[in-house]
């Protein structure tokens, strides 16, 4: 709630006799405005001045002699490290992360640029893994989410650089951020922070699979061993952050194969040697369901539904069908879960889920039987009675919850079995 | 047992930590530029010869890349029983000709001795063909300075361009400067 909602409501409330003007006082006085920590004219007038010094130096870089170009780099670097230092200890961590997150910038424009100047930009990364690493240590010292977000994002750019100009793999630089940001999750799993860093990382392993000129199929295998981390996390919403992206990415991939997989075309490109695949397929699943015992979170085990190799089976009606099948029962296993858990949010995803799998079922299935003015009848009375059916369930479900009911946070109510019984202990 | 992460944001540490950090940076962006000077200072010099290259493909943004017409050996020149392998490193072993243009002698899975006059290049092979085989040699790219770049594009698309190239006696090698064969003053600012 903002202290401008509360300036304009609260005068509503008190002549509708909610609360008195002595109480609608102290609730403002509990939420006093905001100062400016900065003013905003300043700012912009120094990124003015910043930008226009930006540009004389842009302009006119090719004439300047190397020594001036690199005092200039080293000086700007130092420079905006030295300022978010200051700003860190005056009390303004948003300024002072974001200008270390500049000095990390402008180090790795450092080596580009220096490199460039000495003609030594060839085949080595090795310049750009010091940026990767830099990015790593200041996050770990200042523990900022934006440099763990720019770290990741780095990463994931320096491992592009590799493969598009180099056409080389730099497993250096994923270890570096696997290891080094993944360590970072491990301690201090943030929401945001876990989704970008999978995100990041399934980045780089699709680069992997490229460089490899290996089935795309084999991008689940690291897709899925980082969805097994999130079943180790200790922290359930850490874990669950980091397993997004894998699982937004098995869905789409099954999603397409139920759309687009009547045609036998994609074999060569899709199915991977059997038994090496569901050999590291199943080892990554054994590591997920030892990950989910220790944890007590089998009620996600379903979420491997997604990743059952359908494109083994031939093209056509068998893999339409199977896709379908796994389809609905994958919504069916999150509207499952989401009704015990009595979690809006998720009965919404998982509704959604199932009126797509209906669509995809329907134009699959139907299109070529019927005549199309019926088909487009009858489909739009199934999505609009399933629609109305499902938000019936959802509505029940939430006014049969306790009134009072935050299932995320709150300490676990009789009526959810599956929160983890390890976390309870300590609380015991 | 400590935490890694506690013990790096530790906000004791946060300030000599920087400083470190902050040092290293500066440091090793100072150790890419001296490792410029010091092979261009320190090496040895040869000049190689590009073979003309298609144009649309010469040119990207502020670089021009370059094809080495050592870039490409028959096998004959290969000297090892055990027949090259892609990405494998090897070194080219080179000596200038009459024109001081170097020319490849032999290319060795290890570094062989250079006898007077001679120099070593390190090299990668980039693919393998049934007679001969691909190099090369993280040399491929010239950063130009601004508006030269078209010229050298018009330039190494008719004739070959002469690349002078500095080799540092630790092996790291880098174009030293690309002979423009039109003669014009260069434009200063």
């Amino acid at each position: 709630m903002s202290r401008k909602f509360l300036d304009t409501e609260s005068p509503g409330w008190v002549t509708d006799g909610l609360i008195s003007e002595a109480q609608r006082l102290r609730l403002l006085a509990r939420y006093p405005q905001q100062a400016p920590a900065l003013g905003l004219l300043p700012v912009l007038g120094s990124v003015l001045v910043g930008l226009s010094g930006l540009s004389v130096v842009a302009a006119n870089w090719q004439g300047l002699p190397d020594v001036l170009r690199l005092a200039l780099l080293l000086g700007s670097l130092v420079g905006s490290y030295g300022a978010g230092a200051y700003f860190l200890r005056r009390g303004n961590p948003d300024l002072g992360h974001a200008l270390i997150g500049l000095g990390l910038i402008l180090f790795g424009a450092s080596i580009i640029l220096t490199s460039q100047l000495y003609q030594l930009v060839g085949y080595d990364v090795s310049g750009l893994l010091a940026w990767v690493v830099a990015g790593v240590a200041l996050s770990y010292v200042y523990g900022s989410r934006l440099l763990v977000l720019l770290t990741v994002v780095i990463g994931a750019a320096v491992q592009t650089y590799c493969v598009q100009a180099l056409g080389s793999f730099s497993y250096a630089t994923a270890a570096m951020v696997a290891g080094g940001m993944g360590y970072y999750w491990w301690r201090r799993p943030d929401a945001v922070g876990s989704t970008v860093l999978a995100a990041g990382l399934l980045w780089q392993a699709g680069l992997l699979v490229v460089v490899l000129h290996a089935k795309i199929t084999w991008f689940f295998v690291p897709a899925m061993l980082l969805y097994a981390a999130g079943d180790w996390q200790p922290n359930r919403a850490g874990g669950r952050a980091l397993q997004g992206p894998p699982l937004v990415a098995a869905y789409l991939f099954m999603f397409g194969l139920a759309t687009f997989g009547e045609t036998d075309a994609y074999a060569n490109v899709l199915r991977p040697p059997l038994l090496p695949y569901l050999g590291a397929l199943g080892a990554v699943l054994a590591l997920s369901v030892a990950g989910k015992r220790a944890r007590g979170r089998f009620d996600t085990l379903p979420d491997w539904l997604l990743l059952l190799p359908g494109f083994y089976l031939p093209g056509g009606l068998p893999l339409a069908v199977a896709t379908l099948v796994v389809l609905y029962a994958h919504a069916g296993s999150v509207l499952a879960r989401a009704h015990r858990q009595e979690d809006p949010n998720q009965l919404t995803i998982g509704a959604i889920l199932f009126v797509t799998a209906t669509m995809v079922a329907y134009f699959k299935l139907t299109w070529a039987f019927l005549d199309k003015s019926l088909f487009f009848l009858l489909g739009g009375v199934l999505l609009l009675g399933l629609s109305w059916y499902l938000r019936r369930r959802n509505v029940q479900v939430l006014a049969a919850a306790p009134p009072i009911a935050v299932p995320a946070t709150g300490p676990p109510a009789p009526t959810e079995p599956s929160s983890t019984p390890k976390t309870r202990l300590p609380n015991d | 047992m400590t935490d890694l992460l506690t013990w790096f944001a530790d906000p004791a540490r946060r300030r000599p930590l920087l400083r470190l950090l902050v040092a290293a940076q500066v440091l090793y962006v100072l150790g890419v530029a001296g490792a410029g000077y010091a092979t261009a200072a320190l090496g040895q010099h040869i000049i190689l010869t590009t073979s003309p290259v298609d144009p649309r493909d010469l040119l990207y943004g502020d670089f021009v890349r370059l094809r080495y017409n050592i870039g490409e050996a028959p096998l004959s020149q290969w000297k090892d029983a055990a027949p090259p392998r892609r990405r494998q490193g090897v070194f080219v072993l080179l000596a200038p000709g009459p024109d001081s243009v170097s020319t490849t002698v032999g290319i060795y899975p290890s570094a062989p001795a250079a006898g007077p006059n001679q120099a070593v290049l390190r090299g990668w092979v980039t693919n393998v063909y049934r007679n001969s085989f691909a190099l090369r040699f993280n040399l491929e790219r010239y950063y130009v300075p601004e508006g030269s770049g078209l010229r050298l594009e018009k330039a190494g698309r008719l004739h070959p361009l002469r690349v002078r190239v500095s080799i540092a006696p630790w092996g790291q090698a880098r174009i030293a400067r690309v002979d423009d064969p039109v003669k014009t003053p260069k434009p200063r600012r």
